[in-house]
């Protein structure tokens, strides 16, 4: 093994890495420029006219090039395709360049760079394939000690004998030989074999229709929400749609004239705020919990639990009285008196379940951990922040996740609270407030269907990106927290 | 010009140096003033840190969730106690005109549309949620069982089936809902459409719009609340699954025991008490079902021009939650009492039955 060209290789992935971030700055950026230059409907006496959305041809001037709005729509589709195409490669490959040892290399890697070479290619993203491709010789000289000429010689013999291998005919197996207890033996193999099969075919189908069943919601949120108003209400909807059909407008109008880019700053705000406060008391709660001893603990403790039994709509109703006039005066009040915000984040910057969840983990670090940090002279607190919170890390992101999830679905509270706010009260809905409670009806009686479910998709498409970034936290996470409740 | 480097470095050093020295004092002082008290309090025997070891830490420690938890959860159950017991209890002026024992319990039990049919809709909101309980419950358990066991027999493509059938977890209910109110849509909808092609005269099917029987309304909503609550279940089932020992699947295999038999006799007693546990709390979920009956009906929890409603108890609950009619919060309290007895007895079923063993 050479280990230079280990090194080399790993240069070059470097490198590619860095081509790889400035094509998706790059496609990025291109996709917020056309985006910002989409046209929508002028403002006429203080709302828009969201029916002449779909007749409207407006054209474009980008980079002395005129387009025209189908050619707009293609031209955003392919970036949007690019970027969800090499953003993947990129995270892919950030892992891995970073912990990449040199035992772990072999002709799979080569390999895998090339299809990650094509992958470059369909993004249009020349540099970084050819740099990849480069990396594949270095890799294939460093596995197999051929140069790049040796290796195409070599590829044509290779496949020659894969072909041979496939098309060469079994030999007929003769039975003729054997004793009947070998041949009975011999067909119970072959019987089981294809019950195996079967079985197998049997149970990825029926695996399958699930994952349609599942996949299907998602897949008509997205379709419905890049058609035109009329596409949206055919009575026989398509089932696909053509790339230059793409109403990437709809997001835009959604975002602006509906106002979901603030009820979105609003949702972000609220499930920040209750999540690091959840964070903190939670943390400080468990580790009471868990390790300081006090008389009383456990009643302390069980009760809390039996707490968790209580549903949460007893609590809205004098949660509501506390908040408003008589309590805090936090809503209720004249406009402009009142705090929404407030509201919102501070009955929920502690759960109950959460400190349970928490002090499970914190309660399997080792008790003799504890003693040696205080026979350093450690402090408690000091403690909980260096040694414990870093062990117990993956829980507490756990639950910062399913936190911003709980937040990002928080409707029942916000509408309640904001409901007597009335006009006031609706600047500071949250999201599925919005999408429930906005008017998605034009003057005269449509229904802009196409409009709300881009909404829905608005909202969906950042829990679902988090969750793929975070996917294992997340699973093992909530296949945990069910296992121990 | 090193001068000056020299210099400033020398400078910057100094003030880090009084900046630490600083703190240090305020730490010292504090620690001084902590003794001295200390001394007072154990010279009139009033030192509760002593006498009481662990607690003066603990609550630093707890302070922050006791409090928001005293405000926030322990008031409201006390004060609910107190919502029912008045009369016309008004938000806005804080007065009552009297008390009474169970006259909002009664208010409730008798209203219609709670428990009784109401005339002119049909329908209660006690029987809906029944109805969704009893349906969508044993269904999506079972569902997740099997689809559990086959994720569980498969190699290949396994965690890629996982992410997907972990998707409507990670989802705005409200969103989805949407989606399928559209997917169910009449003219136009996903799902007539599939009905068409296989051959079923789908005009005028509707479904969620007006002209829906109340048997197809509350197909679409159980359709969806399985649909959402499938992926939590699936996630719960494989990891209990994959805790099994191994052993058991061996000693089965050298026997040549039939899949469904392992999967009778072995998987699901080995997961039983999970199964339980899985039951209650989503028998509890169901019964508090809200936000998918808004998503997909709307706030009334009815489609529009149909004479029955899908409104369940938590629904019918939080209609009176706005404050504006007097005693209609001690309403919702009263309502909110029974929800929280339905969900203790069953509670309480669970513990006793997890304490004789479920399994084997």
């Amino acid at each position: 093994m050479d280990k230079k060209l280990f090194k080399k290789s790993n240069k070059i992935e470097k490198i590619t890495f860095i081509f790889d971030f400035i094509a998706i700055a790059i496609y990025i950026s291109l996709f917020l420029i056309l985006f910002g230059m989409l046209e929508l409907p002028e403002i006429v006496d203080g709302s828009m006219n969201l029916d002449i959305l779909q007749f409207m041809e407006p054209t474009y001037y980008f980079l002395n090039a005129t387009l025209d709005k189908l050619e707009m729509n293609t031209i955003i589709s392919l970036v949007i395709l690019f970027t969800l195409v090499s953003l993947p490669l990129l995270l892919i490959n950030i892992k891995k360049v970073r912990t990449r040892t040199i035992y772990e290399i072999d002709s799979y890697t080569a390999s895998s760079k090339f299809v990650q070479a094509v992958i470059n290619l369909l993004s249009l993203n020349v540099v970084s394939a050819g740099l990849r491709i480069y990396n594949m010789f270095v890799l294939v000289k460093f596995v197999k000690g051929y140069s790049a000429k040796e290796f195409f010689k070599s590829i044509f013999p290779a496949v020659k004998a894969y072909f041979k291998k496939i098309f060469k005919k079994k030999k007929v197996e003769d039975l003729g030989d054997l004793d009947e207890y070998s041949v009975s033996i011999k067909q119970s193999i072959r019987r089981q074999n294809t019950s195996f099969i079967i079985r197998i075919l049997f149970t990825y189908l029926f695996l399958i229709t699930v994952a349609i069943v599942i996949i299907v919601p998602f897949y008509w949120m997205v379709l419905t929400s890049l058609k035109d108003f009329s596409g949206a209400t055919l009575a026989n909807p398509k089932l696909y749609i053509s790339i230059s059909q793409m109403n990437w407008v709809n997001y835009k109008v959604v975002l602006t004239a509906l106002e979901f880019g603030l009820y979105i700053k609003n949702t972000v705000i609220v499930a920040l705020f209750s999540t690091g406060g959840t964070i903190i008391t939670t943390v400080l709660a468990a580790y009471a919990f868990a390790r300081i001893e006090f008389k009383g603990r456990e009643v302390l403790f069980s009760i809390l639990i039996m707490t968790m039994m209580i549903p949460g709509e007893l609590y809205i109703i004098t949660n509501f009285i506390t908040v408003s006039k008589n309590g805090f005066g936090w809503v209720g009040m004249a406009t402009g008196e009142n705090n929404y915000f407030i509201a919102m984040i501070i009955p929920f910057v502690t759960s109950i379940s959460y400190i349970f969840f928490l002090r499970q983990s914190f309660k399997q670090i080792p008790e003799s951990l504890y003693k040696a940090a205080r026979v350093d002279g450690c402090s408690d607190f000091k403690f909980l922040t260096r040694v414990m919170v870093p062990i117990a890390s993956p829980t507490i992101f756990t639950i910062t996740i399913l936190n911003v999830f709980s937040s990002w679905n928080a409707y029942i509270w916000p509408r309640i609270i904001t409901g007597v706010g009335g006009q006031e009260g609706q600047k500071y809905w949250l999201i599925s407030n919005a999408l429930r409670d906005t008017a998605f009806v034009q003057d005269n009686g449509r229904v802009m269907y196409n409009l709300q479910i881009a909404a829905s998709a608005l909202v969906t498409v950042p829990l679902l990106v988090v969750f793929f970034l975070f996917r294992k936290y997340i699973m093992n996470g909530i296949g945990r927290s069910g296992t121990k409740g | 010009m090193a001068d000056f480097i020299k210099n400033t470095k020398k400078f910057f050093a100094k003030v880090k140096q009084s900046i630490k020295n600083f703190f240090w004092n305020i730490r010292r002082i504090l620690n001084n003033g902590k003794r001295r008290i200390g001394k007072f309090l154990d010279k009139h025997n009033l030192n509760f840190a002593s006498k009481f070891p662990g607690w003066a830490k603990a609550l630093v420690y707890l302070s922050p969730a006791l409090i928001v938890l005293s405000i926030f959860t322990f008031w409201p159950i006390i004060n609910s106690f107190a919502l029912v017991v008045y009369e016309n209890y008004n938000m806005t002026s804080n007065t009552i005109t009297g008390y009474t024992l169970f006259g909002n319990f009664i208010t409730v039990i008798t209203d219609e549309s709670f428990i009784v049919p109401a005339s002119h809709t049909g329908s209660s909101a006690v029987i809906n949620t029944l109805i969704i309980v009893f349906i969508s419950v044993p269904i999506s358990v079972l569902l997740a069982l099997f689809i559990s066991a086959a994720l569980n027999s498969i190699k290949p493509l396994k965690s890629f089936f996982q992410t997907i059938f972990f998707l409507p977890y990670v989802t705005n209910t409200i969103a989805i809902g949407l989606v399928f109110a559209y997917m169910f849509k009449t003219d136009g909808g996903l799902i007539n459409q599939l009905l068409s092609f296989v051959g079923v005269d789908t005009a005028g099917l509707s479904w969620v719009e007006s002209g829906a029987v109340y048997w197809r309304s509350m197909f679409v909503l159980i359709f969806y609340s399985i649909w959402a609550s499938l992926a939590f279940k699936i996630m719960v089932f494989l990891t209990s699954i994959q805790g099994i020992d191994k052993q058991y699947y061996q000693a089965a295999a050298i026997d040549a025991t039939p899949k469904g038999r392992i999967f009778t006799k072995i998987t699901v007693p080995l997961i039983s008490p999970m199964i339980f546990y899985i039951l209650v709390t989503s028998v509890i979920g169901a019964f508090k079902i809200y936000n998918s009956i808004v998503a997909l009906f709307g706030v009334t929890g009815a489609p529009s021009g149909v004479d029955y409603n899908l409104q369940s108890i938590v629904m019918y609950i939080y209609q009176f939650i706005d404050g504006s009619n007097a005693g209609s919060l001690s309403v919702a309290a009263a309502g909110s009492l029974i929800l929280f007895a339905i969900i203790l007895v069953l509670t309480l079923v669970q513990m006793q039955v997890s304490k004789k063993r479920v399994h084997y």
